[in-house]
């Protein structure tokens, strides 16, 4: 299944399925990078393949790093590469899979099934500590750490970004994630101070 | 007014008025005054009526913990007015009183007492009928034992829930807690302190000590970052794992600690006498909390019952504030004057050794305390502090396992807790002086510390300097009663003792007998006094009698604080704005938000059969990416599938298409949809909307059960669904630009395809639930909008129209299909559904294969067939109609709804098994309860031939 001609659309973007549904910013702030490349494999042969192009692959639920690309390691055999401002990079790793003869692994349609949104503001913790139940205070969730949990009341899997939280989920609860984002956010604004 | 000037007052801010009302009367107080500390500077002391004989009650112990101050708000019962805090506005009214407060008709309860024994709700209620307690006894007593009253319309409030996680919490920011707090965070522990209070401190707030202790803990505490401070946050129980709820008004905090201190301090408990529970009679520690935090004075005329130092400092207090200290009665025998009596008689306060308190009278209707007996004679006062003991805040020690004992040596009731992550400190695990409560919370602290692997100093345990026994006073039944040992529950004395007398000798069950302890306070300041009095009467000792079991939550919280606040979740599919901009009408199908019909809810009706006919004779498009898709790829795709459907997956061609069922483990149909195979090692699955999250992770169980070469990957929003379906969907396919030849023969019905339509990478699949000639092409959702853009346009010179989830419903009926979870229950077989031809009879596994083998030969009694309603029928039974049988019920209307095609309704249905013939005739009971008979037909009432999908 190769890219065709046709245009792409994504929740946030008009025409889109959450298309006015507003992202909040402020003191929390949610961004959306769903149309950001990434790519994941998994099942059978999907570990050995990406080993043997060269990129290093992390214990499960650690993020590695390969060429300017978080690698994430979402099961023994459920890898998933982020390629935020390194496109051509992903692309060739992309085509070199598609070319590549059995056993590969099966495409496991993260940039279709999942939405990508990062939470940031000066309130991140507070508004994550609503969001999720787990202990996210750094000295116990590092930079390298993935939680697959609930986050929102939904699944999802979560780690730290430079800037914030990444979170993955469910795409077509865009619309509701970041009306739960923007209920939390207003709630830490009622007990501030 | 009984207000104090300043420094008093320390909550209040006398530059802020606030204004409210007390029983329809207007009163003023400060910006920081309670409810009870309001009323009380203006002289109100009544605030409720007491539950059983309606007598007039007031401030017990400004601590909020028991019923007499509890009040109605607009939109809130049972408040704790010695807690709330007042605003403009607010108005305040009286609980539990019949009438008004000041004037209760059913005061007049008091004097009929000896008609209420102990027991009497056990030996009342049960006759004179079987029926008569929930026909005629609850509804009085609901009315008449009422605590607040529910108001239905209050205004929505907001709650919230959020979690904390720390290495160690401390609970309680008195003396023992802030030292406890202030160690663990100085030695770099991320700690939490908590309090209900205002403000930190605890006793150090309103006890007479040196203001420099709290001030000191206090600044080393703000120099802490890692240290948060909880205050207004009540600790409300401990659950497994150190998970405790932290309820900081309408918030939630859902805390998880890897250390918990316990620093819940000490209840004060009243004396036992002839009508102890008048208001003026107080706990010294109330008195001293109205004084210190709101600057009330708490009386005029005082006697000071002190059996202990606590007693003789709020003597001091008393006379600081100006109330005159008539006599301080010391119950203890006469011995060396210490410091504190040595300064009372320096302040010319009389003090008598060895006596006590028998008896007090109230003014007019027990308004108010008027005089007390002691040492048989009457003296007059306003007041009376009572300060004869303590007990430890036993309630979260005792649900983290602690053990509740009685020291027989110091006269104390302890609590014990065996070694691990829960500590206590101060006045709950039984230190009494202030030094001793800070040292003890160090020594929880280091503790704590060390079991986090901190590298501290260990920390000696604290041994009180003197070991006192403290005083207890010897409860005698008053001859007159009125002498309350619970004032939630109206028990007295002798009730408790007429409990033993009846043979119930064990706590729990003079509990449940009497219901001492059950009242808002739970037992506060009765269970210790209960324990006493029920040792006495059984010849134990107080420890062998114990408390009753203590259990989450400590005290009241709001069903909103549990609820907090939940957007309602909503999923869309990625064509979701495309329906919006057709004027779909979108209704939510669980989660899913799908279009109904196209068009204005005026012309809904109009809109459905359209949209039908469209599809019958022309072309539809339908939105089907709701339905679950799941991915089974790898070697034993082909076996995996063979073992969790009915019908056979491994010998399936490449490029064919198969229906699936799935069955549970007892033989019942959980699911159904279609398996493609895209190759010979990968599958593309479809489920129902509302199993797939169930069928994924059933799959999920079954792989890891039996260890195939299988990945299943849940696909169901990855890709979205576009079913093209009607006598011309082929035209309108070939019109597309494709590399998928789309005619007959080169794409059979049953067959599968990948490639591309209009430049998006599509699955497409020829099978359909409506009977036409039907497509469904799958792709990659952000893909889909072009798809469908591309779609209605190569449609439109065939008249295509998109339809929604109505017109699809009565397609599917026109055709008998059936909807798993509609036209299905629990117990359903394929062999109910008529569905033998979609279980392999070769295989030698698949899940529920045996269990339809035994259920099969049970019998079958019933069957889903259809039901066909003559033309223009008047009484249409609606879904979930009973089929009978002889009278009795057999079956049930599934499905039914009016199908424009055959121009009358038409119903699937369960009947009895020897019905199910074409031909035979049913009765179906209406909704009104007219029976109707209705004639069998074939599943399929349209197309019985099936031959229009396979154009």
């Amino acid at each position: 299944m190769a890219a065709g001609t046709a245009t792409r659309v994504y929740p946030f973007m008009p025409g889109g399925a959450a298309d006015g549904t507003r992202l909040i910013s402020g003191a929390v702030v949610l961004s959306d990078l769903t149309d950001k490349p990434r790519f994941g494999l998994k099942g059978g042969g999907s570990a050995a393949w990406l080993a043997a192009q060269g990129i290093p692959l992390p214990a499960v639920n650690r993020i590695g790093e390969h060429r300017g690309m978080r690698v994430l390691r979402l099961g023994n055999e459920d890898i998933l590469l982020l390629a935020e401002g390194v496109e051509a990079t992903l692309a060739e790793i992309k085509n070199g899979w598609q070319a590549a003869p059995a056993p590969k692994g099966y495409s496991s349609w993260r940039e279709e099934g999942w939405a990508w949104m990062r939470l940031s503001g000066a309130r991140l913790a507070e508004a994550m500590s609503s969001l999720c139940a787990l202990d996210l205070r750094p000295q116990k969730f590092g930079a390298d750490d993935i939680a697959q949990t609930r986050v929102g009341h939904i699944e999802a899997v979560t780690f730290r970004s430079p800037t914030g939280f990444d979170i993955l989920f469910d795409i077509t609860a865009s619309a509701y994630f970041a009306r739960a984002v923007a209920a939390v956010a207003g709630h830490a604004d009622q007990h501030r101070g | 007014m009984n207000r104090l000037p300043a420094p008093f007052g320390s909550r209040i801010d006398r530059s802020r008025p606030v204004r409210f009302t007390f029983e329809g009367k207007f009163f003023e107080g400060y910006e920081g005054d309670s409810i009870a500390s309001a009323l009380a500077a203006s002289g109100q002391w009544v605030l409720s009526r007491s539950f059983k004989y309606h007598r007039p009650r007031g401030i017990l112990s400004m601590t909020g913990a028991d019923a007499n101050a509890l009040v109605q708000l607009p939109s809130e019962p049972n408040a704790a007015g010695e807690r709330t805090p007042i605003s403009e506005g607010l108005r305040v009214s009286a609980q539990n009183v019949n009438g008004s407060l000041e004037r209760d008709r059913d005061a007049v309860m008091d004097r009929f007492g000896r008609f209420l024994p102990v027991g009497f709700y056990y030996r009342t209620f049960m006759g004179p009928r079987r029926d008569s307690w929930l026909k005629f006894w609850e509804p009085i007593i609901r009315r008449k034992a009422g605590l607040g009253v529910v108001d239905t319309k209050a205004p929505h409030r907001h709650f919230d829930k959020t979690h904390l996680h720390c290495d160690v919490l401390v609970v309680g920011a008195g003396p023992a807690g802030l030292s406890a707090a202030i160690s663990a965070a100085e030695a770099g522990a991320d700690v939490v302190l908590c309090d209900e209070n205002p403000e930190i401190g605890g006793a150090l707030t309103y006890g007479r000590y040196d203001p420099e202790v709290l001030s000191g803990l206090a600044s080393r505490l703000e120099a802490l970052p890692n240290l948060k401070v909880l205050t207004g946050t009540v600790c409300n129980g401990w659950y497994e794992d150190n998970w405790l709820p932290l309820i900081e008004s309408d918030r939630l905090h859902r805390t998880r600690a890897r250390e918990v201190i316990l620093a819940t301090g000490a209840i004060e408990q009243p004396a036992v006498f002839r009508n102890n529970d008048l208001p003026g009679i107080m706990l010294g520690s109330a008195a001293q909390r109205l004084i210190r935090h709101y600057g009330v004075r708490p009386g005029t005329s005082a006697v000071v019952l002190a059996a202990n130092d606590d007693g003789y400092r709020t003597a001091l207090d008393l006379l600081d504030a100006g109330v005159s200290v008539v006599e301080l009665v010391d119950p203890r025998p006469a011995g060396e004057a210490g410091p504190l009596e040595t300064e009372l008689r320096g302040k010319g306060v009389t003090i008598r050794k060895g006596a006590t308190i028998e008896a007090a009278e109230g003014t007019v209707g027990n308004r108010h305390l008027a005089r007390i007996h002691v040492g048989g004679s009457w003296i007059a006062c306003d007041l009376l502090t009572v300060s004869i003991g303590q007990a430890p805040a036993w309630q979260l020690p005792c649900q983290a396992g602690g053990k509740v004992g009685y020291d027989a040596s110091t006269q104390a009731m302890t609590i014990t807790l065996s070694v691990g992550s829960v500590h206590l400190a101060g006045a709950v695990a039984g230190v009494d002086e202030l030094q001793d409560a800070i040292a003890s919370g160090r020594h929880a602290a280091a503790t704590a510390l060390m079991r986090l692997g901190h590298a501290v100093a260990a920390e000696p345990a604290v041994t009180p300097k003197s070991v006192r026994p403290r005083y207890v006073q010897p409860i005698v039944a008053d001859a007159k009663g009125r002498d309350f040992v619970d004032f939630d529950e109206d028990l007295q004395v002798k009730d408790l003792q007429n409990a033993t007398k009846d043979g119930y000798r064990e706590i729990e069950l003079v509990k449940r007998f009497t219901t001492v302890g059950m009242g808002p306070s739970q037992g506060r300041h009765s269970a210790l006094a209960t324990a006493r009095i029920v040792a006495d009467a059984t010849g134990r000792s107080v420890g062998e009698i114990g408390i009753t079991t203590a259990r989450p939550p400590v005290g009241p919280e709001t069903l909103g604080v549990l609820a907090g606040h939940h957007e309602v979740l909503e999923r869309r599919t990625a064509l979701h704005a495309r329906h919006v901009a057709l004027k779909a009408a979108m209704k939510p199908v669980g989660a899913w938000w799908r279009p109904y019909y196209y068009g204005d809810a005026s012309s809904a009706e109009e809109a459905v059969r359209e949209e039908i006919l469209a599809v019958r004779e022309g072309v539809g498009l339908l939105d089907v990416s709701t339905l679950g898709k799941l991915e089974i790829r790898g070697p034993d795709a082909g076996e995996f599938l063979d073992r969790l459907y009915t019908m056979a997956h491994a010998n399936q061609p490449v490029g064919r298409v198969r229906y699936c069922l799935m069955l549970n483990e007892m033989g019942s149909v959980v699911d159904d949809g279609v398996a493609y195979r895209m190759a010979q090692d990968q599958f593309y699955v479809t489920a129902t909307t509302g199993a797939v999250a169930r069928v994924y992770a059933d799959m999920l169980f079954w792989n890891a059960d039996w260890r195939l070469k299988v990945d299943v990957l849940n696909l169901t929003g990855a890709f979205s669904g576009l079913n093209v379906t009607g006598p011309k969907a082929r035209q309108v396919l070939k019109a597309l630009d494709s590399d998928i030849d789309f005619s007959r023969d080169a794409f059979p019905y049953l067959s599968g395809r990948d490639g591309m339509v209009a430049g998006v990478p599509v699955r497409v699949m020829r099978i359909g639930f409506t009977g036409e000639l039907s497509y469904e092409l799958h792709c990659p959702s952000s893909l889909a909008p072009s798809l469908w853009d591309a779609v209605m346009a190569a449609g439109r010179p065939h008249g295509l129209r998109p339809y929604g989830l109505e017109a699809s419903r009565i397609l599917r009926l026109e055709k008998g299909h059936i909807l798993i979870g509609q036209d299905t229950d629990a117990i359903t077989t394929p062999d109910e559904l008529g569905f033998g031809w979609a279980v392999s009879k070769k295989k030698p596994f698949f899940v529920g294969k045996r269990s339809i083998e035994m259920r099969a030969r049970l019998g079958q009694t019933r069957k889903l067939v259809g039901l066909q309603f003559p033309a223009g029928a008047r009484n249409i039974p609606g879904e979930s109609c009973l089929v009978l049988r002889s009278g009795a019920p057999v079956g049930q209307i599934t499905s039914v709804g009016y199908s424009p095609s055959l121009g009358r309704h038409i119903a699937l249905a369960y009947v009895h098994a020897d019905d199910q013939a074409q031909g035979s005739r049913v009765t179906v009971k209406c909704r009104d309860g007219e029976l109707v008979e209705v004639p069998v037909v074939a599943h399929a009432f349209f197309d019985p031939t099936n031959a229009r999908q396979e154009i």
